[in-house]
């Protein structure tokens, strides 16, 4: 008896961990099942999304493909789903309905406004901002959207400038064409990086080009796109430039031609505040706001240290420091010694 | 009346009407309300202020253009931290003693008073000898320090030095990803790193406040100068002639607070290629114009808020700590106290990183906080039944080199060991509090300890294998 005892104690540990309520080994491997399928669904969703918006109809072979599945299991995904009355399948191939959109929805919105967030407030490089991103939506309310939402300000797109849906689930289009269809010589502006496939994404990032810049195609064969930036100029394949949409850039946009970087003004020369640089977004941009660097403030390099980095401004009366990279994204236009300050 | 269905439809479609009108407005409607207000703030100032050319503003300018100048912003610097330590050990020498001898005095006459009334000798011994004469060492040995280290770090502060400090250094932190404002929580650190991990408050990004939080240990903290100051005279002041032995000394202090600050970037900018990746974000640091402290502000700020708010945590858990050596130190198993029986276990361990049992048995009872160490250590090496101190450092030199083996590595990596072991209980509690997060917490206590072993270890092997 006195034997047997250890193992008796060790057999009803081993089952109080099994089956202990909510954090037994038998709850917790439920509830992330439950989490692996809600994932599915989601990703099942969006991806058929993705195809109605362009006008195609998902297949089971479209979506085996997406989610990397074999096509038995996406049958069966595709079973369950339409139990819970969010797709409908037919002959040519498996359709949202109304609840299967308003959900797809959802998770598109969580996915961009995740990134927003991840790209102005968290600091998250662009490259990993996708597959955060992706693994993020899964676990947002729609209550947490629209908190999400409202703290960020209500952003209409996200870092790779594709707009986000509304809580109504109004999804805009974009408007832009890709970067290959775009004449040689007339500026452009980007409007949208698309993120897939990865390797494409990461050169493209590489080369420096983002959402909100300005550039020109300035040679066009048909292995290649020479284009200029605003600093250099970059060769694109022309499977990279695919990924690519530009629109037209508007006229009042196009920068001052005197106007420079606030980095580059030399030390105790005053220069006029244009504008803050559209990369620089979220909290950067409330807070370079807020301390008044407003178009047409007056600002002087005005201290240095031992490294060269940050430099002191002096503007509307205060010190305010900043490293470089942040002087950079400000515009200004040197003001010439005679001119007194712009009221 | 349709009351209860009326009034919500009309609240939905309002929320559409703001949801379209929101849309309409496009994104840049807050840059150009801002830039509205600043318009108008000043068409307003520049009717109702008349600005007189400040002569003030140069001043600063000139004051500004030293401190942060290429050539003399950095030694100016260490200049003035050099000399705040200065300051705080020369100044608090005086009243420590004095506070120790009349906190002692009252320990003999409660003893005695338990005593006559006929207490039992382990219930004098636990609540004078233990509880009571840990507060007394702690209160004693922290209490003036921090109570001059806090006023003149506050002057520093309300006079606007310590942002040009952020100033100088955020080129360092930037590199090591972080965020400028860390060194003004370092240097609170310098203080208590239980108040640095509070003041990292001013840092907005959560990705860079809790690279300050994890790594603010990394500073030496008022209860770990004693230890160092002690190691600092006895191994490095006495190698030099008298005449120059304190400063060889001081020297060798703000060394090993420079060792500091650098594994303070070295871990920062590891922190930030691991668990927390990201870039840096936005430094926008305002540079006020110099001020003249307020007196009245500063003793209230740093007395107040600063040291009595960190002692009292200090002796909440300095207590408990009291009454455990006395346990150890008094509770015989076999033959040996349990002290004994705790140093002969952790020998090996002390032994592998060039220190032994003693010192590893002191810092773990240390734990609540680190100004016992020195005081435990002599407990056991004299083998004596409560916390001892021994104020001449000829009589310490001998106790610990000619009659328990210590050498120049035991001194470098106690010294190492006492810069980058886990934190006091205090400033764990305090991560706690900041973080609310159980993982960052362990984080903050394991990643100091795991380094002070690593290290300590690659020292004494190396030191080992080279040494004849």
């Amino acid at each position: 008896m006195s034997q047997a005892l250890p193992w008796l104690l060790a057999l009803a540990l081993l089952a109080a961990l099994w089956a202990a309520p909510r954090y037994g080994l038998r709850d917790l491997w439920r509830e992330s099942g439950q989490k692996r399928l809600r994932r599915r669904f989601e990703d099942a969703l969006k991806h058929m999304l993705a195809w109605e918006r362009r006008g195609k109809i998902a297949t089971p072979e479209s979506l085996a493909g997406a989610l990397e599945r074999s096509p038995r299991q996406v049958l069966a995904l595709i079973t369950r789903m339409e139990s819970k009355g969010l797709v409908c399948s037919g002959s040519e191939g498996v359709r949202l309905t109304p609840e299967g959109e308003r959900l797809a929805l959802h998770v598109v919105r969580a996915h961009r406004l995740m990134e927003r967030y991840l790209a102005d407030e968290a600091g998250l490089p662009m490259s990993r901002l996708h597959q955060a991103a992706e693994k993020a939506e899964h676990e947002l309310s729609p209550e947490g959207a629209d908190r999400l939402d409202a703290h960020l300000g209500h952003p209409q797109r996200d870092p790779h400038g594709d707009p986000i849906p509304t809580s109504q689930g109004e999804l805009p289009g974009v408007e832009g064409v890709t970067l290959t269809e775009w004449p040689v010589g007339r500026p452009a502006r980007i409007v949208h990086i698309e993120d897939e496939p990865a390797v494409i994404f990461e050169q493209i990032l590489a080369a420096g080009l983002k959402p909100g810049m300005t550039l020109w195609v300035v040679e066009k064969t048909p292995e290649r796109l020479v284009v200029s930036g605003e600093e250099a100029e970059h060769r694109l394949a022309l499977a990279v430039a695919a990924n690519i949409q530009v629109a037209a850039a508007a006229p009042e946009r196009l920068r001052a031609s005197d106007a420079v970087r606030l980095s580059a003004l030399p030390y105790g020369v005053r220069a006029e505040v244009l504008e803050l640089d559209e990369e620089c977004r979220g909290f950067s941009r409330r807070r370079l706001m807020d301390l008044g660097m407003t178009p047409g403030a007056v600002i002087e390099p005005a201290l240095e240290n031992t490294f060269g980095d940050p430099r002191a401004y002096r503007l509307r009366g205060t010190m305010i420091a900043l490293r470089r990279q942040q002087a950079g994204q400000v515009w200004v236009r040197r003001l010439s010694g005679e001119r007194k300050e712009a009221a | 009346m349709s009351a209860t269905t009326e009034p919500l439809s009309a609240a939905e479609s309002l929320l559409r009407r703001s949801d379209d009108l929101r849309r309409g407005l496009g994104e840049d409607v807050r840059d150009r309300i801002v830039s509205s207000l600043y318009g108008e703030a000043q068409r307003i100032s520049q009717r109702a202020v008349h600005d007189e050319k400040a002569r003030r503003w140069d001043f600063d300018q000139k004051i500004d253009r030293l401190v942060t100048s290429r050539l003399f912003g950095l030694p100016l610097m260490l200049l003035l931290l050099a000399a705040v330590f200065y300051l705080t050990i020369l100044g608090a020498n005086v009243p420590s003693q004095m506070l120790a001898e009349a906190l002692f005095a009252v320990e003999d006459w409660g003893a005695g008073l338990f005593q006559t009334a006929g207490s039992p000798e382990w219930l004098t011994g636990l609540l004078w000898h233990g509880v009571y004469r840990g507060l007394a060492w702690v209160i004693s040995v922290m209490l003036p320090p921090m109570a001059i280290f806090f006023p003149v770090f506050t002057i520093l502060e309300d006079l606007g030095y310590l942002p040009r400090v952020a100033f100088n250094m955020d080129w360092l932190f930037r590199k090591a990803g972080a965020h400028g404002k860390q060194a003004l929580t370092m240097a609170m650190g310098f203080g208590c790193n239980a108040a640095g991990v509070i003041a990292t408050r001013v840092i907005d990004s959560p990705r860079e406040r809790l690279i300050a939080i994890l790594t603010n240990n990394f500073v030496p903290c008022n209860g770990r100068y004693p230890t160092l100051i002690m190691l600092a005279v006895i191994f490095v002041g006495a190698a030099f002639p008298p005449a120059w032995a304190s400063v060889a000394a001081a020297a060798t202090v703000v060394g090993v607070v420079m060792l500091g600050v650098g594994f303070t970037l070295l871990v920062s900018w590891g922190l930030t290629r691991t668990v927390l990746q990201g870039e840096a974000s936005a430094f926008t640091l305002e540079l006020p114009p110099y001020r003249r402290p307020s007196v009245l502000r500063i003793l209230y700020t740093s007395l107040i808020d600063r040291t009595i708010f960190v002692l009292w945590r200090a002796i909440l858990t300095a207590a408990p700590a009291g009454a455990v050596i006395w346990v150890l130190a008094n509770v015989d198993a076999g033959g040996r106290s349990l002290a004994q029986h705790a140093i002969a276990f952790l020998d090996p361990l002390g032994h592998a990183i060039g220190l032994d049992g003693v010192v590893m048995l002191a810092y773990v009872i240390a734990i609540p906080a680190n100004e016992i160490v020195v005081p435990t250590m002599m407990m056991c090496y004299l083998g004596a039944g409560m916390m001892t101190e021994i104020t001449n450092y000829e009589d310490i030199r001998r106790l610990l080199v000619d009659q328990h083996g210590w050498t120049m590595l035991t001194a470098v990596n106690l010294m190492l060991f006492s810069l980058l072991h886990n934190p006091c209980a205090t400033t764990i509690l305090t991560i706690w509090k900041e973080t609310r997060s159980g993982k960052w917490t362990a984080l903050g206590t394991l990643l100091p300890l795991s380094m002070a072993f690593l290290v300590c270890f690659a020292v004494a092997t190396l030191w080992r294998a080279l040494a004849p």
